[in-house]
């Protein structure tokens, strides 16, 4: 391989250094408007009255707009719950009331705050243990009424609970009564921002009856759907166009501005652009769900985990959004890493009256392992056994079956990562000294399955088109994975690779940068498009050169002669011959990894039922925590990752360090909490601590290289791994440094001053 | 009113509201949209330009401020060839770049660093990069992009 497994730039770093790249904010046409909305001040209540006469005369505005001119229409990623504006109730603070269209965007945000709504307050529910009292109030008092979004079957959900997942083995009971010892924890779990420096955007446009939106965004093709819901068109009616993008980390998967700048666009006859200022962005944001986990696991003397109680209640916000889909993610971390005897999960999503909660990165995982980890490291304990080595002794193997059915056939993979970390720095040397202390965490995570599609173009210079819809959010997927693909596949260099933006009018459908796929399935699908194309130019280069195709082979930048050196003929000169020989040279290709084998009756509500390419993690850390000041300083981190193949070792370095960065920002600094008035506290970038470069330590990573029999060249999921076992690491270590308990995230000073406490009380 | 001042070497004279900032000046004015708005109140650095060689927060300095100053900005630190700067190049070899919403900001910061100290320890570049918030990359390959600018480090 000449290009795949090289530290090779990336495709945009040059446009990205000189400030030349066009990002969604920086789009704009000739004639643009600008848009902003006006947002509740209150989280719950009756809207009594909207005035908009104020805004409506101000300088340069064209016109305000509310719920009155948007079609009647509740939509959603599972449940269609949500109006684009309220009309009636107000369900949390930041849901949109008003939209303004002006000359400029300074006018159309004063004219926003301009719009008087009187509203009557009603007391809002500010956390999943309100949401579930008994009599609480019900967030939506309709919901019965509410559809479940097309093509999905409806699943258990009732009042203030608007998805559950159920898995419920025989015996559970009994074994717990067989247990030496019970161990019970409960977890209380923030919310994290996604806190991308680029705030949502969106420029939309009408013409010709059908709408057009530009957006920084990381799935269009579900921009376009969701659009066209909230909208009450045909997808086919709304086209999304592709920008750079401004980091996403899954706050930019599902719609938020475009069906507004969509419909005021109609609405005012002329493109509008809209821009959240941070604010609002903190607001509206779709922030990695809080939760409240109470888990309890019975053990032997010797060390096995003969029972388990998983109660998980996660905090939807005031729209369910994608946390019904969520509620599955436990079945696959539960009952995995460690042999489990028989188990019991309940899973629930939750209405609150907060800003509706989404994907981030590594979606649950991080606090799923936080609770699976802390507790595993609290049963070794309350044996009296080595944390490790209680680990070891319960690693899952090859072919263990996952509490869904779904066999890993690879699972003992694992036990190679925890030999790796032990090989790099052995478990007892970390840890020593004064207020010093080692966590470990090990993960399995999956790499999302879902389908994409590239067009493949030969131009007539000889350089290759890569049409995709697959968005570059950063992460080097598309500027290095799929790009490094289709060079070695046509044997040319990446520079002669030539990407496009998204444009859901164009080919190349694809699922978004989500759940690690873009460089697995879209580079399996420039693999798959690759065949025709190269089967293409043998065929031309064939009857140019007088040859028979199979003795031809695409490779040296050209056609050669199998088993000589030279290039016969360049791929310019093979594409521009096609073109009086049956006409240019493309290709499509797709792929979507086929579903591995589970059990459907293992669970009830179990929206997402597999976990497919499974890659394996295990993580260290040793800490220092300060007795006085309850800071945590990092000494060392390591990562083991197991990750198929490298295709740009520099890129998954990349998204290795920049994975534990946010995992540590997750567990030490980035709280995005709620006050009992069901209000962020935080709500600028000043005040939501985000890591800075004192911050960060070393990283010291250990790559496992297993290719995926099916993958590019053997190219697993990287992305969102590193960031899913580092709260449960550095808990872990503050947990042994402190000798008390650590049982929230994110792990404020105040926490381990506790701990200490705790600790110290614990020793006398 | 009218602001004069210097960008990238040109004179240039626009007409402004009294209340604005250099970074709608320098985005919506003179359309050099390069410098990033991140958080509208000096937090992120990612609207970092140079004004008479130090770098500022664009987005809270008011215009009028600035008034027959020199700014600089990303745009300008291309060579008139269009060739990168040194640390621009850096940050292309190291793999220092993800979204690169953030990059305009860091490179203009780290350009005023080795303007004012050429040999930075890793300490140093670190300190200076306090006021820039980079959410992909957790900093590495940015300081690992400054020491190779400064003939130090692999890339």
């Amino acid at each position: 391989m000449t290009v795949v497994g090289r530290s090779v730039p990336r495709a945009d770093a040059a446009t990205k250094v000189r400030g030349e790249a066009t990002y969604g904010v920086d789009f704009e046409v000739a004639g643009t408007l600008y848009g902003a909305l006006a947002l509740s001040t209150v989280p719950a209540g009756h809207i009594r009255s909207i005035d908009t006469s104020a805004a409506e005369a101000m300088p340069g505005v064209r016109g305000v707009f509310t719920a009155a001119d948007a079609p009647d229409i509740r939509s959603g990623l599972a449940v269609n719950d949500q109006p684009l504006f309220a009309s009636d109730v107000v369900r949390f603070e930041g849901e949109a009331i008003a939209a303004v269209v002006a000359e400029t965007m300074a006018q159309a945000r004063t004219a926003a705050a301009a719009v008087r709504v009187e509203i009557e307050e009603m007391e809002a529910i500010a956390t999943v243990e309100e949401a579930l009292a008994e009599g609480a109030p019900l967030i939506h008092d309709d919901w019965h009424t509410y559809s479940v979004r097309d093509g999905l079957p409806d699943f258990p959900r009732a009042g203030n609970v608007c998805g559950e997942m159920t898995v419920d083995q025989a015996g559970v009971d009994e074994a717990f009564e067989n247990a030496d010892v019970v161990v019970e924890d409960v977890f209380h779990i923030d919310r994290q921002y996604q806190a991308y420096l680029e705030p949502k955007n969106a420029t939309g446009l009408y013409a010709d009856g059908r709408y057009t939106v530009h957006v920084a965004h990381q799935q269009p093709w579900n921009v376009r759907d969701r659009t066209a819901a909230a909208l009450g068109v045909r997808p086919s009616d709304v086209r999304i166009v592709g920008h750079h993008i401004g980091g996403g980390f899954g706050a930019k998967l599902d719609t938020a501005l475009e069906p507004y700048a969509a419909l005021l666009a109609r609405l005012a006859g002329a493109p509008v652009k809209m821009v959240h200022d941070r604010t609002d962005d903190i607001l509206t944001c779709a922030s990695r769900e809080g939760a409240v986990i109470r888990m309890r696991s019975g053990v032997t003397n010797d060390g096995r985990i003969v029972a388990r109680e998983f109660l998980c209640d996660m905090d939807a916000g005031a729209y369910a959004g994608d946390t019904p889909f969520l509620t599955s993610i436990p079945i696959f971390v539960v009952g995995s890493l460690y042999r489990v005897g028989p188990t019991r999960i309940v899973s629930r999503a939750v209405y609150t009256n907060t800003a509706p909660t989404g994907a981030f990165r590594g979606v649950s995982g991080t606090y799923l392992y936080f609770a699976l980890e802390r507790h595993t490291d609290n049963l070794a304990n309350a044996i009296g056994m080595d944390r490790r080595e209680f680990r070891v002794q319960n690693l899952m193997s090859d072919g263990h079956v996952m509490l869904n059915g779904q066999a890993l056939d690879d699972a003992g993979i694992l036990t190679t990562a925890f030999d790796k970390a032990e090989q790099h720095v052995p478990w007892r040397e970390l840890g020593k000294g004064p207020n010093r202390g080692v966590g470990m965490a090990a993960a399995v995570w999956l790499t999302n399955p879902m389908a994409g599609e590239v067009a493949l173009q030969l131009h007539t210079d000889g350089r290759l088109g890569v049409v995709t819809g697959a968005t570059e959010n950063g992460s080097g997927a598309v500027a290095m994975g799929v790009r490094q693909v289709a060079a070695e596949e046509l044997g040319i260099t990446a520079d002669e690779v030539v990407l496009t933006m998204p444009d859901t009018d164009m080919q190349g459908f694809d699922a978004g940068s989500q759940g690690s796929r873009t460089t697995h399935i879209v580079g399996r699908a420039v693999h798959n498009a690759a065949v025709g194309m190269r089967e293409r130019i043998r065929t031309v280069a064939g009857q140019v050169l007088g040859q028979d195709p199979d003795d031809l082979e695409v490779a040296g930048g050209g056609v050669r002669i199998k088993g000589e050196d030279d290039v016969r003929m360049t791929l310019s000169d093979v594409a521009r011959a096609a073109l009086g020989a049956g006409g240019p040279i493309a290709s499509t290709g797709s792929y979507a990894t086929p579903a591995p084998k589970f059990d459907p009756e293992a669970a009830t509500g179990l929206l997402f039922p597999i976990w497919p390419t499974p890659t394996y993690h295990v993580h260290v850390a040793e800490v220092e925590v300060d007795p006085v000041t309850g800071e945590v300083k990092v000494l060392r981190y390591i990562v083991v990752q197991e990750v198929g193949k490298a295709i740009n070792p520099a890129g998954v370095m990349g998204q290795i360090v920049g994975g534990v960065a946010q995992g540590l920002g997750y567990a030490l600094y980035e709280g995005l909490q709620i006050g009992p008035d069901a209000r962020y506290r935080q709500r600028t970038l000043e005040a939501y601590r985000l890591p800075i470069a004192l911050d960060m330590p070393e990283i010291e990573v250990v790559l496992l290289e297993h290719p995926a029999p099916e993958g590019p060249y053997g190219a697993k999921g990287v992305a969102e791994p590193p960031v899913v076992p580092v709260a449960a690491a550095i808990g872990n270590a503050i947990a042994d440094a402190t000798g008390g308990s650590i049982d929230r995230v994110p792990i404020t000073p105040e926490d381990v001053l506790d701990a200490l406490e705790q600790g110290s009380e614990e020793r006398t | 009113m009218d602001l004069t001042l210097t960008v990238n070497g040109s004179e240039r004279t626009v007409s402004i509201e009294p209340d604005e900032t250099l970074l709608r000046v320098l985005r919506e004015r003179l359309k050099l949209t390069g410098t990033k708005e991140g958080c509208s109140e000096g937090e992120c650095g990612a609207c970092t330009v140079l004004v008479d060689g130090r770098p500022v927060d664009s987005c809270i300095m008011p215009a009028p401020v600035v008034a027959g100053a020199s700014v600089t900005t990303i745009e300008g630190l291309t060579g008139p060839d269009g060739s990168l700067s040194p640390v621009q190049q850096a940050f292309v070899d190291n793999f220092a770049v993800q979204c690169g919403f953030c990059t305009p900001g860091f490179v203009v910061t780290l350009t005023a660093l080795l303007d004012e100290n050429p040999m930075p320890t890793e300490q140093e570049v670190k300190t200076s990069l306090s006021g820039n918030l980079c959410r992909c990359t957790g900093y590495a390959t940015i300081v690992a992009a400054v020491m190779a600018a400064t003939g130090r480090g692999s890339a």
